[in-house]
């Protein structure tokens, strides 16, 4: 358990300082170097001599292939380390200037190679984490939150609000969410600034999904009701919302903790369908759902290998996740019996 | 034993009797002899061999094989294979030729055509054609509860032409007022049978008529090919039409093929694979992207690919100038005072890295546009508009001008102090007009503007553009239909339906459109070349000063084919690979 | 005369969740703006008359309830609408679609389960052991891979080194099983792949469950054989949580594939469903969103009868 904490934590935290870890901004257009190959590090330059430090070649266009790149071994750079470079923000707040990596102004390294426009691709892997992660939590927020609350209700007061939100929740686990998300997406006003549009397309994603959770909910109150120290309480003269904030609701806290670990995958692979449909998070903002968007057309998958960057840490971190979950639930499972 | 055997042996024979049988079924049709008084179209083509057939990729199924009805790319595709007109442009000249009209003479006034229909032309089920029919036809497309697609092209003046019969083989043609270049209008307006089509015409059932399930035998036309099959969710089939009214100089029958297959493959992408396999034979607009896949394959496959150079399609970045906006838009009412200023619309002009899109997107396999009239209008574009070149000193100079600021941070600011700031929406499943808006949108940035880039789902966009006029900015691309300004009156008069920065006016809000209204409706009926020449320049001109439609780039036309077929002449109007159909052969393998 | 008053319930139920399906579909059609033959005005060529004339001849203006109200009257007559993308009555053309869609589907579900039981069945019996813990392993491993990754991955596959067709389900011109079979082979794998881990999961926990039960340690005392052990005994016991999994199964045989069949270009259902919806063909969006709906609902029916006929617990009174 504690090192899968460890990794997602590690991988959270290069993602929040991408700013850091990135050597570029996500936006830069290097219209010079449309879908260039990774760049290579190299210890032995090209006359055979072995440096103590890693350099790079700056690029130029290929003799031999049309819109290839190759390496201009006149003009070597060294790959250096803690350089300031282009401002920006430390998870958003603090302003800084400092960089892991990177090589002086005129040349370029691109360690996973660039986009259509020229774009670094490492450094928009990592600010891409950034929107799909922040997606994906807020959307898990919001399903846990409506749904705990319908299932409180629903298990609570039973009876015919019982039937009507449970036969609500079939409903929406019956329906596309994918059609639901195109009706919203269109009907948005245009004047909202992609981040705030995003904000709000995440928080129907998350909307939609509270059936589940509210499901798991109302089974876990519908039980906690007829515990014997609850039937106490209200003989003491507790009142129901009394009731709920003290002993019900905690019992939810581990099924919730488990859902949201379950969850929030979910949400960041539906906020990356959605922009590998093109209705995601607006250019220029990296997201690894239009990211991978890219890996749509036939050439890129065909020639344009290091397209699929964003595997590189979408995958560890739902590793990350799963497994967290899977832990959870067989704790759940020794805590139950 | 022996008795089981026998048994496995003759059910064998029957099997090999049935697929043989079966086999033969399919064998192609042979062109008719050509008979006396039979007054046949020589082609001037090179003289290829007959037999075999080209498989051919469709990008979704045909909705129809009824060509009055018919308003979508792939029925076209294969129903202009099927019907014959009776003036056609050739694709390769651009010019007008006689097809199933022999000849036509003009009145002094430009206002009346007769035309002499050949003799002796039969449909695809042998039946006679001749003057009845092709009044029939005008009619049947003509017909305002039809509502046909092409009605509207066949409207002069505000009257449908008028077909009227002279005699068997000669047709008089009435128009409202005279019409520059109106042979034009008579290119793919298919001549209809009669015969077939009269009985479900009094019914009212005609644009119900030759769905895609109808029987092979009931579908019949004048083109080179007739329906042989259609396989719902696979192919259609076409064969040889043994009564083709056109033949090669050594007097064989056209067409060469025996038959024609389209297949339905849905995504370029697919479509690309099955060529590179070599299972389909032709490929037509290509993306830039895939072809250069394909280019660099071609001498191994065995295939040739063709960059055609600009086509008719102009793609541009036009701002909201609605005077009519939806209610609760004051923001976009306060941008719209940027928009509606001349130099801010030249400033965003002069900031565009136009060439950076034609590289990035296109892949350079575009032409950069000053206006809306791409090199592919050979005789109509105007030397004089300068082609438009990155300029960010002069982008500052008019915003200068304008009256906005720059604020300490970089932001562009207008006379009140508010940041300069809109949106530009593009169509979602379009990925190269949001890559344009990507681009313009870092070009902006240098003069201190932030843009938004927007893709919508495309039914939305053009809700919101035509509908609600809420958008603040869009990039799109419009095609031309012929290389003739009139087909794009629409664009550009000031009521007219595709007049998109400012829908919906009865009179042209501003001068310029005033201006350009006026030069528009005098060249629709100058018959004079020259004239009308002078007439759209003075249009260009306008439009490269005004900037209602900021022209970006115009995309070359990407085809390729095999090596072995003949006679492949791709042109960049459309149909840009099949139009010659008739004329296409099969080479003999070396 | 139990048995039929609930299944009837459950019945009543589905049926009550079809029609607010369609309710709400509808509603929702009509928030998103834009209809069918919007991109013909793109067209300068066709006036707006023309286009005015094509939606009244579609019934696209009339008011939402009326348009509703046709559409029941329609499906009550087995008709589900027309078209505009299409040109063709909406009924044949799912039926084609849905028909590709199982064709992938089915198999798929089918692999997946002979595979699940055996591994999940195994993987319990050994719990602890390296078979378990490699199978746990693999699982958590391939549970974390979403299925847009596997199906891109496969596309990738298959266009580097050509031993698969690279997307559709036939060849120009060829019909056969053999043909059909190898464009079948990456998809089904694909689907497979990214439903095994939960299956191998669920029966391997559920196993795990049934054989703490005091009368497997009895019949393991009396000397079963192990195998006649697990699947005699321990797996029908298993059977309860196992249904409604298999009822889950069948709901989502239609909707479950639709990313994969998009990126591979299967002519299935989801890609109908995906460009109508963006197309605003919108009998075929409500058709697809009513069959999906249909194959769910009786999907989790199917669970119920099973589940009723098979656990005793269930048809005792409560």
């Amino acid at each position: 358990m504690r090192w899968l904490i460890a990794l997602l934590v590690a991988a959270h935290a290069i993602v929040l300082f991408a700013g850091f870890f990135a050597p570029y901004d996500p936006a830069a257009q290097n219209r010079d170097f449309s879908f260039a190959s990774p760049t290579r590090l190299h210890l032995r330059d090209a006359g055979g001599k072995l440096h103590l430090r890693p350099f790079v070649y700056a690029l130029k266009d290929s003799a031999t292939e049309a819109g290839g790149y190759e390496e201009d071994t006149s003009r070597p750079h060294r790959l250096r380390f803690l350089v300031t470079g282009q401002g920006y923000k430390l998870a958003g707040v603090i302003p800084s200037q400092w960089h892991l990596f990177g090589v002086a102004d005129e040349g370029r390294v691109f360690l996973l190679g660039t986009d259509r426009f020229g774009r670094d691709q490492l450094s928009r892997l990592l600010y891409g984490g950034q929107i799909s992660i922040l997606a994906g939590l807020l959307a898990t927020s919001f399903s846990l939150l409506a749904g705990a609350l319908v299932g409180c209700v629903a298990g609570y007061f039973g009876g015919w609000p019982d039937r009507a939100l449970m036969s609500g929740a079939e409903l929406f686990l019956a329906l596309p969410w994918l059609y639901l998300l195109l009706g919203v997406r269109a009907v948005l006003p245009l004047h909202l600034g992609p981040a705030q549009a995003f904000l709000l397309v995440t928080s129907v994603i998350g909307l939609i999904g509270w059936a589940r959770p509210a499901r798991m909910v109302r089974g876990i109150v519908l039980s906690a009701k007829e515990r014997n120290y609850v039937t106490a309480a209200r003989g003491f003269g507790a009142s129901g919302p009394y009731l709920l904030r003290r002993h019900i609701l905690p019992e939810t806290y581990g099924v919730l903790l488990t859902q949201a670990t379950l969850l929030l995958p979910q949400y960041i692979l539906a906020e990356v369908t959605l922009s590998f449909l093109g209705l995601g998070i607006a250019e220029p903002t990296p997201s690894w759902g239009n990211m991978l968007g890219a890996l749509q057309e036939y050439h890129v998958v065909a020639s344009y290998w290091w397209m699929f960057a964003p595997v590189l840490l979408l995958f560890p971190l739902f590793l990350g996740y799963f497994g967290l979950a899977g832990l959870l639930q067989k704790r759940m499972q020794t805590y139950a019996n | 034993m022996g008795s089981f055997n026998k048994a496995k042996v003759c059910k064998a024979v029957v099997i090999v009797c049935l697929v043989l049988l079966g086999s033969g079924r399919s064998s192609a049709t042979a062109a008719q002899p050509i008979a006396a008084g039979e007054e046949v179209l020589t082609s001037n083509a090179e003289a290829g061999r007959g037999g075999g057939r080209i498989v051919v990729a469709l990008r979704a199924e045909p909705k129809t094989l009824n060509p009055v009805t018919s308003g979508d790319q792939p029925s076209r595709e294969v129903i202009h294979r099927m019907i014959g007109d009776l003036i056609h442009i050739n694709r390769a000249t651009q010019l007008t030729e006689p097809a199933l009209a022999k000849s036509w003479t003009v009145s002094k006034d430009g206002r009346t055509y007769t035309v002499h229909l050949r003799r002796g032309i039969r449909f695809s089920d042998g039946q006679p054609f001749d003057a009845d029919d092709v009044v029939f036809s005008f009619q049947v497309y003509e017909d305002e509860k039809i509502n046909s697609p092409q009605r509207d092209l066949l409207v002069v003046g505000g009257k449908p032409i008028a077909a009227r019969k002279v005699d068997a083989h000669t047709v008089e043609f009435q128009m409202a007022q005279p019409y520059a270049a109106a042979e034009r209008l008579f290119d793919t307006v298919a001549m209809l049978p009669k015969h077939m089509l009269e009985a479900d015409y009094r019914a009212g059932k005609l644009a119900q008529a030759w769905g895609l399930n109808s029987p092979a035998s009931s579908v019949v036309g004048l083109g080179p090919f007739r329906l042989k099959e259609y396989v719902a969710g696979q192919r259609v089939v076409l064969e040889r039409n043994p009564y083709y009214w056109k033949a090669d100089r050594k007097k064989v029958r056209l067409p060469y093929l025996d038959e024609i297959v389209f297949l339905f493959v849905n995504s370029e992408d697919a479509q690309v694979l099955r060529f590179t396999a070599g299972e389909t034979d032709v490929i037509s607009r290509l993306g830039p992207d895939n072809f250069a896949v394909l280019e660099k394959d071609q001498a191994a496959r065995g295939f040739r690919m063709y960059d055609l150079g600009p086509g008719l399609e102009y793609s541009f970045l036009f701002f909201n100038l609605n005077s009519v906006l939806p209610k609760n838009s004051e923001g976009l009412a306060q941008k719209q005072k940027w928009f509606q200023d001349v130099r801010f619309r030249q400033a965003i002009s002069a900031g565009i890295d136009r060439s950076g899109i034609n590289k990035l997107v296109y892949r350079r396999r575009g032409s950069v546009l000053a206006t809306q009239v791409t090199p592919a209008y050979k005789n109509w574009i105007d030397a004089a508009v300068p082609q438009p070149v990155r300029s960010v000193p002069k982008a500052r100079d008019l915003l200068q001008r304008a009256g906005f600021k720059w604020a300490s941070d970089g932001r562009l600011t207008d006379g009140a102090g508010t940041p300069v700031e809109f949106s530009i929406a593009t169509s979602a499943s379009n990925a190269q007009r949001t890559q344009t808006a990507t681009i313009i949108q870092d070009d902006l940035k240098e003069l201190g503007i932030k843009v938004n880039v927007v893709p919508l789902d495309f039914r939305s966009l053009l809700d919101r553009v035509y509908q609600s006029h809420d958008y603040e900015a869009v990039v799109l691309a419009l095609g031309g239909g012929d290389v003739d300004p009139n087909p794009q009156m629409n664009v550009w008069l000031s009521n007219g339906s595709t007049h998109l920065w400012d829908l919906g006016e009865t009179k042209p809000a501003t001068p310029w459109e005033a201006e350009i209204d006026r030069l528009m409706n005098q060249q629709l009926t100058t018959l004079d070349a020259r004239q009308r020449k002078k007439l759209y320049d003075r249009v260009q001109e306008i439009v490269a000063e005004d900037l209602p439609l900021i022209c970006l780039v115009s995309p070359h036309i990407l085809v390729g084919a095999k090596a072995t077929l003949g006679n492949f002449q791709p042109a960049i109007l459309d149909h840009y690979t099949l139009w010659n159909a008739d004329e296409l052969y099969l080479k003999a393998k070396p | 005369m139990r048995i039929a008053a609930y299944l009837g319930k459950r019945l009543l139920r589905a049926l009550v969740l079809l029609l607010g399906v369609s309710v709400l579909t509808f509603v929702l059609a009509e928030l998103a703006p834009g209809n069918f033959f919007d991109d013909m005005r793109l067209n300068p060529q066709i006036s707006p008359k023309t286009l005015a004339g094509l939606r009244q001849q579609h019934g696209l203006d009339d008011p939402l309830p009326v348009r509703y109200g046709h559409w029941l009257r329609a499906v009550a007559r087995g008709d589900l609408g027309y078209s505009f993308a299409y040109n063709s009555p909406v009924t044949p053309l799912l039926a084609v679609r849905a028909r590709n869609t199982l064709l992938l589907a089915i198999p798929a579900m089918l692999i997946a389960w002979a595979l699940a039981i055996p591994l999940g069945v195994w993987s319990a019996s050994r719990e602890g052991r390296w078979p378990d813990r490699v199978t746990s392993s693999a699982t958590s491993f391939l549970v974390a891979v979403p299925d847009l990754l596997l199906a891109l991955g496969g596309l990738m596959l298959a266009v580097r080194t050509r031993w698969f067709p690279v997307g559709g389900m036939e060849a120009a011109g060829a019909t056969g099983t053999g043909d059909l079979a190898r464009h079948l082979v990456l998809p089904v794998t694909i689907l497979v792949l990214s439903a095994l881990p939960l299956l191998v999961r669920h029966v391997r926990s559920a196993m795990l469950e049934v054989l703490e039960a005091p009368f497997i340690q009895a019949a393991r005392g009396h000397g079963i054989p192990r195998t006649e052990l697990l699947y005699r005994h321990a797996l029908p016991a298993a059977a309860n949580p196992l249904t409604s999994l298999l009822g889950f199964s069948i709901a989502t045989l239609l909707s479950g594939s639709l990313l994969v069949e998009v990126i591979m270009s299967w002519p299935g259902l989801g890609p109908l469903l995906l460009e109508a919806v963006l197309g605003r063909d919108l009998y075929v969006v409500i058709g697809s969103v009513m069959l999906s709906t249909l194959f769910l609902l009786t999907g989790m029916f199917a669970a119920d009868v099973l589940l009723y006929t098979l656990d005793p617990r269930i048809r005792r009174p409560s």
